[in-house]
């Protein structure tokens, strides 16, 4: 059994709409160990949900189609595999946790009936048997008084414990991925630590990795050891959380950590932006999609697209990528 | 006991729907209906016979008197009888009403399910070309007048096939009551079930873009389990409330057309007869029972609300 | 961990892409975008259009005005002269048939326009002051009259207003409107609750300002719609009507054409019946085609696109 969970090479994802086909994701490849955590950072808009999406297979039909590549799930391709096999993976194996709790819930069902029927679905336990998990899960994601809550409907749920339902459910399968998709963003700062930390403690105990999409790098510097940035439909650079955070290369992800809000040694005079603004998806720029934007770019970055290439501990896809060794001063 | 005392409190608020149909029914219909004096009148009748039948006919007490007797009556049900044909109006109605349901029970039955099927048939594949030719027949069906389809089906079927009577109702046992009923039921499906595909389709696409059929998906629900549970159990609220709805449209403006023209002795023909004869208990009486239908038509409505959709109170309404 | 302090570079700014270069289009234009690329709807368009000019044209006296000339000679067939044949008294079934497309477009535009006004209105309010007496009061009169059968109703107006040329507008604009109310209502119930009402409240506007420049606005599209299903609905109402004796009293339509015919067809005299159901079927497909398109514009996901 290796140690690659989760292998993604290559995927392309394209999307048909009323101006047009429109490409939402440009060979992305990354892969997941088993266990491990990885951060997919990202604006809105950048491609990281439909990333998720396309690995699962939930891409919303007839509009969006994956076109190429290939997406290696515990050895098996699951990119063309039909339904009725990934419907036994979704679940079971590898399972989704969304952004709005309250509108992914079912609203006509109880909590529980939900969970459990997602454990009589793939584990084949009976009505008791699902409940009784069901509960204990609920308590493990730290729902008070679960036996109670657990016949109770999603309304009448606060934000914080719907969305912890939301992993109880994603996890009663003890599936090998789990895939958060911004599952902290509609909540409030202290419930958004409180799930997160809840996400980290079950990912330690179960050992199931973590795949966890956001715009928030605080996110990804407290819960992930690897971290991948996203920009218009590419991985721009990819690296461990450290030397991310430590060394950033990509003139992108240098731009949004100073973006990052944080208590310095000297004011500012003014709030440190990323100049202009993310282009159209069906406008994007060749050569370097980031070039228009960026201080450092070059004839270079106009012409060709730059791939990701090893530069010391991170693949970054720039042709003048931050070298912050030479004290403190970008070349 | 939850559900009793909700019961009870629907009822009670109905009483000012009730009080403000028959107001205005009343008002419309007899108060400035057509004057019957001179039909029970001989030819030249004397001042003393005209005032005679007037007090007999209470057309000389002022409104609210002859608005609240017509409660009374209402309440008690006698409704007297009928200027036409001299019968009790509460037999009328015992003879013509069972045979009204009997006539358009099937069509309702059948339109909503098959509307529902088609609807469900048509989201489910979206865009795609089973969804366009459903779609083009609910069009097609919606356009069409009922009078037309109804011409058109006597003409088809009684006099070019003359496979089913289009005329009366000889009913006596099952097999009669299938021969007679059949076109009558194959019309109203016809007109109904363009409209009723449609606003069904509506809500199921509605009900199917929403993100917790996402969400099932994601969990390896199979499609079926998702359009049962996902689908169809969220889309109840307006399924019941456009069912519970058309029933008074279908009951009386179905059965008057129907059977106006198939010459069937159901209630809508005889309320017919009424209106175009101006035969006052009669009318009274179907415009009471029409009201206090309407009632209960709602008051079962909210409790079938309450039975699908947990997030329906009870108790109160609550605006959130 | 600590973030190095980054120096921003000159020269970023020459290549970004100026503000008012990105697209901007409002949900009108995308709308028209939408409608005009859904063939269906363009053709219903062209059907109403071509039907509305020949109503006008019949108001204005340019055709269809021997409408009730019987010189023709009673039941001929379609003939050069006689384009679709003539009725029992000898009028010309087509002259007949076209003149019933201006009373068709009278009875819906004004149904259907003041059954739209009536409506919205009273769903904003009702809805704005949802729970409230105010919105108990229209809740109440919408039950009430939604409860009356529609044809015992339009009896009923048809005999109270003794006879009055309007009765049956009356009566239908009375029952039309209040589904229009009702689903404006909903609709402003869910605006109500959106955060820019909230801002708008908080910046201190008046109630009715709130609702007429912030609220109404929103639910034109279901106003719009609903006006034309209301169209539709009126004549075939109006068919039904004149069978019964209660529509149209004075000049044609295409209801009492079609009750005419009701004796006719059984000893074969069809032309009467074709002609009034088939230039009805084709108006009133065509303005549901027109509906729907509209309806698809205006809410994209309702196609299921």
């Amino acid at each position: 059994m290796s140690e690659r969970l989760l292998e993604v090479e290559d995927l392309s994802v394209e999307f048909a709409t009323e101006g047009g086909v429109i490409r939402a994701v440009e060979e992305v490849s990354f892969g997941i160990d088993r266990g491990a955590t990885l951060g997919i950072v990202g604006e809105s808009g950048c491609g990281k949900s439909v990333t998720s999406l396309a690995l699962m297979g939930l891409l919303p039909r007839p509009a969006g189609r994956v076109v190429g590549g290939s997406v290696r799930f515990d050895g098996a391709e699951l990119i063309g595999l039909d339904e009725s096999r990934l419907r036994k993976l979704r679940g079971s194996e590898i399972s989704m946790v969304f952004q709005e709790p309250l509108t992914a819930l079912n609203p006509v069902y109880t909590i529980g009936r939900q969970i459990a029927e997602v454990a009589r679905r793939h584990l084949g336990l009976s009505r008791s048997r699902a409940r009784e998990r069901a509960i204990e899960m609920l308590a493990r994601v730290g729902i008070p008084l679960p036996d109670r809550r657990i016949d109770e409907y999603p309304h009448e749920l606060s934000g914080g414990m719907r969305q912890r339902a939301m992993i109880a459910m994603a996890l009663v399968c003890r599936p090998k991925l789990l895939i958060a998709d911004e599952p902290t963003t509609a909540l409030d700062v202290t419930t958004q630590a409180q799930v997160l930390e809840q996400i980290v403690t079950l990912q330690r105990e179960f050992g199931t990795a973590v795949i966890l999409i956001t715009h928030d790098l605080g996110v990804v510097a407290e819960t992930c050891r690897d971290a991948l940035v996203m920009y218009c439909g590419e991985i721009v650079e990819r690296a461990a959380t450290e030397h991310l955070f430590n060394t950033p290369r990509h003139r992108y992800t240098q731009r949004l950590l100073e973006a990052m809000p944080r208590i310095r040694s000297r004011p500012l005079t003014s709030l440190p932006v990323i100049p202009g603004s993310v282009p159209e998806p069906d406008r994007l720029p060749s050569g370097c999609r980031f070039a228009p934007r960026c201080a450092h770019s070059g004839s270079r970055c106009e012409l060709e697209r730059p791939r990701l290439q090893r530069l010391e501990d991170s693949d970054v896809a720039c042709f003048y990528p931050a070298n912050v060794e030479a004290d403190g001063a970008a070349t | 006991m939850e559900y009793l005392v909700f019961v009870i409190r629907k009822l009670a608020g109905g009483i000012p729907l009730v009080l403000g149909v028959t107001l205005i029914s009343f008002t419309l219909m007899v108060y400035f209906g057509p004057d019957q004096t001179y039909e029970l009148l001989s030819k030249n009748p004397t001042a003393e016979e005209i005032a005679q039948v007037r007090s007999e006919l209470g057309y000389d007490q002022p409104f609210w008197i002859r608005y609240s007797d017509y409660l009374v009556d209402l309440v008690t049900l006698d409704f007297g009888y009928s200027n036409a044909t001299g019968e009790r109006v509460a037999g009328i109605l015992a003879r013509t009403v069972p045979i009204s349901m009997a006539l358009l029970a099937p069509g309702f039955v059948l339109g909503n399910v098959l509307g529902i099927a088609l609807g469900l048939l048509a989201a489910w594949h979206r865009g795609g070309w089973v969804d366009k030719a459903i779609m083009g027949f609910a069009v097609v069906g919606m356009s069409i007048s009922f009078l037309v389809v109804i011409i058109a089906f006597q003409v088809l079927f009684g006099v070019v096939l003359d496979w089913f009577p289009v005329r009366g109702w000889n009913v006596h046992d099952l097999s009669s009551y299938l021969y007679y009923v059949t076109v009558p039921t194959l019309a109203s499906v016809f007109v109904a079930l363009g409209y009723n595909t449609r606003f069904f389709r509506a809500v199921l696409v509605e009900e199917m873009t929403r993100d917790h059929v996402r969400t099932a998906r994601a969990f390896g629900a199979a499609p079926a389990v998702i359009l049962w549970r996902g689908v169809l159990m969220n889309a109840m609220i307006p399924i019941i409330t456009r069912i519970m709805f058309s029933i008074p449209l279908i009951v009386i403006s179905g059965s008057l057309l129907i059977e106006t023209y198939f010459g069937i002795p159901g209630v809508g023909k005889v309320t017919f007869d009424a209106i175009t004869s101006g035969d006052q208990p009669v009318l009274k009486a179907v415009v009471g029972l029409t009201a206090i239908g309407f009632v209960l038509i709602l008051i079962t409505n909210d409790i079938l609300y309450k039975w699908v959709d947990p997030r329906i109170s009870l108790t109160r309404e609550s605006a959130a | 961990m600590s973030l190095p302090e980054i120096d921003l570079g000159a020269g970023a700014d020459a290549r970004l892409e100026p503000a008012d270069r990105l697209r901007r289009r409002s949900p009108w234009s995308r709308a028209a975008g939408r409608f005009s690329t859904d063939r269906a709807a363009v053709t219903g368009l062209v059907v109403v259009t071509v039907f509305f000019v020949v109503a006008l044209g019949v108001w204005l006296g340019w055709w269809g005005g021997n409408w009730a000339e019987t010189g023709g000679g009673q039941w001929q067939s379609p003939s050069a002269e006689n384009w679709l044949g003539t009725t029992i008294l000898g009028q010309d079934i087509f002259a007949r048939a076209v003149y019933s497309t201006r009373t068709a477009f009278e009875i819906g535009l004004v149904v259907a326009i003041s059954s739209t006004l009536l409506g919205g209105l009273f769903g904003a309010i009702s809805g704005y002051f949802a729970h409230s007496p105010v919105d108990a009061a229209i809740l109440w009169l919408k039950g009430v009259l939604d409860s009356i059968p529609f044809y015992l109703f339009v009896a009923a107006v048809a005999f109270a207003l003794d006879g009055q040329p309007f009765a049956m507008h009356i009566a239908m604009i009375a029952t039309f409107w209040t589904t229009t109310a009702r689903l404006v209502r909903g609709e402003v119930i869910k605006l109500k609750r959106l955060e820019f009402v909230e801002a708008a409240r908080s910046v201190g506007l008046a109630t009715p300002r709130i609702i007429a420049r912030h609220i109404v606005p929103n639910t034109f599209h279901i106003l719009l719609v609903q006006a034309t299903i209301v169209f539709v609905a009126a004549i075939k109402s109006e068919v039904i009507l004149s069978f019964l004796g209660l529509g149209v009293q004075d000049g044609v339509s295409w209801g009492l054409m079609i009750a005419e015919s009701t004796t006719e067809v059984i000893a074969g005299r069809y032309w009467n019946f074709i002609a009034a159901s088939s230039f009805m079927f084709v108006l009133v497909m065509g303005f549901n085609l027109f509906a729907d398109g509209l309806q698809d514009a205006l809410d994209p996901k309702r196609a299921g696109r």
